[in-house]
């Protein structure tokens, strides 16, 4: 299983961040991560996240698949975009579910997997959109930043 | 205090002077991000420095995805919130919370709207919607005697419609509610927002019209002189006694009991609790006739009954 699970290689379709909680998430074509930190503007980094006044080491990036967006659409008739699902990266053919506990390589930087995320009804607040239920157990993952670079869309994630 | 986080941080970048002691107030992001979106007829609850909540509806285009626009009318025998509000300053950060909605468009081929004085404010943020869209509206705009129709700064842009008609309550210019409803057709919905009295009179001629017929008043109109009673709370198994004045929001409160409530006026719903036994007497100015029958607000509601059971 661990052999299989070091063969995948997926890629980054969308990178979104926001300064602020509530506020909408952005499209970027590039962000910058700092180890230890969060990325450059983005809530987690800044103090400024609905969840900073708990504070998390392995809420520094958050990441989600793209295949679950296509999966709300295709089982629930849920258009939900990108820059909705508030996480920072959207990834296509990754696993994210597996790695909690693993490092991995996303454009310069490495991450390391820490805990799934759970959905909340915070998405549900700022979408207007009921999501709670359809989105358990595929909520996307939380990562630390265990080595600093710039990421860009397109660029390649697999196992360190 | 509330945790800024927990709120839409804003900046008060512009306040304007409009007639009848109204400043109209502009909000953006510091940085200029994009706000949380709104849908027509949205409000906004903001948070004021002195911990008061008070709920302001938006007037802007829900278009304009950088600004929100609130009026606030100067209340001089009021609650306190608008006397707060007249006293901010541009440059202040004011936290509010995200835009709701509990007077939004219905399914309708035409919207007809009456405006009573501040109560234009709703209306100005489903305009712009409905002329995108290319919707048929028709909008009534009061004012008392011895003030000017409200907002006029913001109603600028639309003196060219033929739709929009205005009314001072002096010399016959009176507008005639019954007459409305009565050439409401079938397909058509009715929005009423003002003072008590426009709603009252907008309820008793348009009970024919049921779910489309909408309105959203201002401020308490009742008194609290219902009788003493006792609110029995099933989950934790107490009985509070609620004395004749005291909402049983105030007897919840007493009793140690940490109802979330916001604007303690019965619109924003933040309070609104489900009711197991009990004849409630509903004072809300928001909900559904079919949510009336499962749900209260503790905040401005009470009962007819001795007592009464939530799920609490």
């Amino acid at each position: 299983m661990t052999k299989n699970l070091a063969r995948w290689s997926g890629e980054i379709v969308g990178l979104h961040k926001t300064p602020r909680s509530f506020l909408p998430m952005k499209n970027f074509r590039c962000l910058s991560l700092i180890a230890g930190v969060g990325i450059d503007g983005d809530r987690h980094a800044t103090g400024e996240a609905f969840h900073s006044d708990r504070p998390e080491e392995g809420r520094q990036i958050t990441l989600f698949e793209e295949e679950t967006i296509d999966a709300l659409l295709r089982d629930h008739n849920i258009i939900l975009r990108p820059e909705d699902h508030r996480r920072n990266v959207t990834t296509r053919d990754v696993p994210l579910n597996h790695l909690v506990g693993k490092k991995f390589k996303i454009g310069e930087a490495i991450l390391e997997g820490t805990r799934l995320s759970t959905p909340c009804r915070h998405i549900e607040q700022i979408t207007g959109l009921e999501l709670f239920n359809q989105l358990l157990n595929r909520s996307g993952l939380n990562a630390k930043i265990i080595v600093s670079g710039k990421i860009f869309t397109g660029d390649e994630i697999r196992m360190v | 205090m509330r945790n800024r986080i927990h709120s839409v941080t804003t900046e008060i970048v512009s306040i304007e002077d409009d007639v009848n002691n109204i400043k109209i107030f502009t909000l953006s992001d510091p940085d200029g991000w994009p706000l949380p979106s709104f849908m027509p007829g949205a409000h906004l609850d903001i948070y004021l420095p002195s911990g008061l909540i008070r709920q302001y509806s938006l007037c802007s285009d829900p278009n304009n995805k950088t600004q929100y626009m609130i009026a606030v009318q100067m209340e001089t025998e009021g609650r306190g919130g608008s006397s707060e509000m007249h006293n901010l300053s541009e440059g202040m950060i004011l936290p509010v919370s995200l835009p709701r909605n509990h007077f939004s468009l219905g399914d309708a081929k035409r919207h007809i709207f009456i405006a009573g004085g501040i109560g234009i404010t709703p209306f100005l943020s489903m305009l712009p919607d409905l002329i995108s869209k290319e919707i048929d509206w028709e909008l009534h705009i009061c004012a008392k005697f011895g003030e000017k129709i409200s907002c006029q700064s913001l109603l600028k842009k639309y003196e060219k419609e033929p739709n929009i008609y205005k009314y001072i309550s002096h010399g016959g210019n009176r507008l005639s509610i019954e007459k409305v409803i009565s050439k409401i057709k079938s397909d058509e919905h009715l929005y009423c927002c003002g003072p008590s009295s426009m709603i009252n009179d907008a309820n008793i001629n348009g009970k024919a019209l049921g779910d489309r017929l909408h309105f959203e008043k201002f401020g308490i109109d009742e008194h609290l002189e219902d009788a003493a009673y006792q609110v029995v709370l099933k989950k934790s198994g107490s009985v509070v006694k609620v004395p004749k004045g005291q909402t049983m929001l105030g007897a919840l409160r007493v009793a140690g009991f940490d109802v979330p409530a916001s604007c303690e006026g019965g619109i924003c719903l933040e309070c609104k609790t489900r009711f197991l036994a009990g004849t409630p007497i509903h004072r809300d100015l928001v909900m559904q006739p079919s949510d009336r029958k499962e749900f209260i607000t503790p905040c401005v509601s009470s009962c007819s009954s001795e007592s009464i059971e939530l799920d609490l």
